[in-house]
This record gives structure tokens, C-alpha cells and sequence, in this order.
């Protein structure tokens, strides 16, 4: 399933947390218009890189899938950041 | 699983137990996992790991500022399906990435890794740690990356 929110927390020297939902699900919604509106555009630079263009299309949706459950954690004394997709 | 038999590797190598001491003190530790799953396909599946973890611990000495912790947990579908990704790259890019890699004295030929080879490079993931110790220059870096 592709995540649908990712989570970004903040942490500064106050120990003040700041955590910011970013809800993935609409930025798909807005790029699937693009998306179709240069499907021509990528399907055509795929035969000119002599890619397969739906291997491609199904390997960046595996990709895309894949990111679930990403995380990064940064730690310092004075500050510190976590990146997480669900 | 891969901690104990770390340990009894290095009491080996240490020259603390003999190597006899230490198959049956590996094939103790692995008996347990092995008689607590009801089948042989569930110790499979539970022995594929699921994550790629990578974390580094950074500390000047003297320093006031602390410690910096980094710890990255990417899950083991993204590398397969990057691998899936660099197959479909063309010869000749691959070739070049090979090129700039060598350049950075990385030798890793990107044209043999296969997805047919996928699975085979992941279940091997399983038994990878590496650990990095510096001192330089007043700072400490450990590193560590493994596979959970």
C-alpha cells in the first residue's frame, strides 16, 4: 500500500516538540492529474532511453509502495528530527 | 539470534572456549527459535529480515554540545525494489555509474546484480553487521549497520 501520511518532529534546544502531519494522500491526488497529463511525455523519454515504459511505471509504483515504514532519526543535545512514513 | 552467536565467536577467537565448545553452544542458541516455530516455512519467514537499519553515533571528545545520533531504518522492499529499478537502467548508464564508482574506489559492478539474484543477496543480508569504530582527530564515529 503506498503511505498515505508522514510524520515530521522537531525537537529544539527548549526540548519543545514539534510534530507536523503531512498527509501524503493528498499530494498523490494532486500529482495523478500531472501524472496522466504527461504520461505521453514519460512514455515517449522511456522509448528513446530504450526503457520499457510500464516495467518502469510498475517499478516506480514498487518503489512508492516500498517507502512504508521509512524512518530517520537525527539526535543532537541542542535539537533533534524524526521523518517517518506510514 | 545473530548477537549470542557473535558472542560465542569472539570468546572463540579470544581463545576462551575451544571450537567444539563453541558449535555446540551455537547449535544451543539456535534450537530454541528452531523448536519454537510450529513449521519450517515460519523459521523461513521469520528469519527474512524486514529492515535495513544503518545507525551512527558521533561524539567529539571534550565536546559540549553531545553526542549526534543518526539512525535510519529503511524497509528491505525498497532495496528490492531499487534493484528491480537499476535492471531496468540501460547497459551503458550502468557502465558509467560502474565507472564513477571505481573512480570513488567503490568496486561494485552494478551489471551483476540481477533481479533473479534478489532474493538470494537479501536472505545473505540476514547474517550482515558491520561495525565501525573511529578515533580521529577527537571525534569518535561508530557505525552500524545490520539487518532486523
Amino acid at each position: 500500500m503506498i503511505p498515505f501520511v508522514a510524520v515530521v518532529s522537531l525537537r529544539n534546544h527548549e526540548s519543545r516538540t514539534f510534530r507536523l502531519w503531512i498527509p501524503l494522500i493528498l499530494i498523490w491526488l494532486l500529482l495523478l492529474p500531472l501524472g496522466v497529463l504527461l504520461s505521453p511525455f514519460i512514455f515517449i523519454a522511456c522509448l528513446v532511453c530504450r526503457v520499457n515504459p510500464f516495467r518502469g511505471v510498475a517499478v516506480m509504483w514498487q518503489i512508492l509502495n516500498a517507502l512504508t515504514d521509512t524512518n530517520i532519526q537525527v539526535e543532537h543535545r541542542s535539537a533533534g528530527l524524526s521523518f517517518h512514513i506510514l | 539470534m545473530n548477537e549470542h552467536r557473535r558472542q560465542i565467536l569472539q570468546m572463540l577467537s579470544e581463545g576462551k572456549i575451544t571450537a567444539d565448545e563453541a558449535e555446540r553452544l551455537i547449535s544451543a542458541v539456535e534450537e530454541p527459535a528452531a523448536a519454537g516455530s510450529p513449521e519450517g516455512s515460519a523459521t523461513a519467514s521469520a528469519k527474512t529480515p524486514k529492515y535495513l537499519r544503518v545507525q551512527v553515533d558521533s561524539e567529539e571528545d571534550g565536546g559540549h554540545e553531545g553526542p549526534t545520533k543518526v539512525n535510519v531504518r529503511v524497509p528491505m522492499q525498497l532495496l528490492r525494489a531499487g534493484v528491480r529499478l537499476a535492471g531496468l537502467l540501460p547497459a551503458q548508464a550502468l557502465h558509467r555509474a560502474n565507472h564513477a564508482m571505481q573512480e570513488q574506489g567503490i568496486p561494485i559492478d552494478l551489471t551483476q546484480i540481477k533481479p533473479e539474484n534478489l532474493e538470494e543477496l537479501i536472505e545473505h543480508l540476514n547474517d550482515l553487521t558491520v561495525d565501525v569504530d573511529q578515533k580521529d582527530a577527537g571525534t569518535k564515529v561508530k557505525v552500524r549497520v545490520f539487518c532486523e
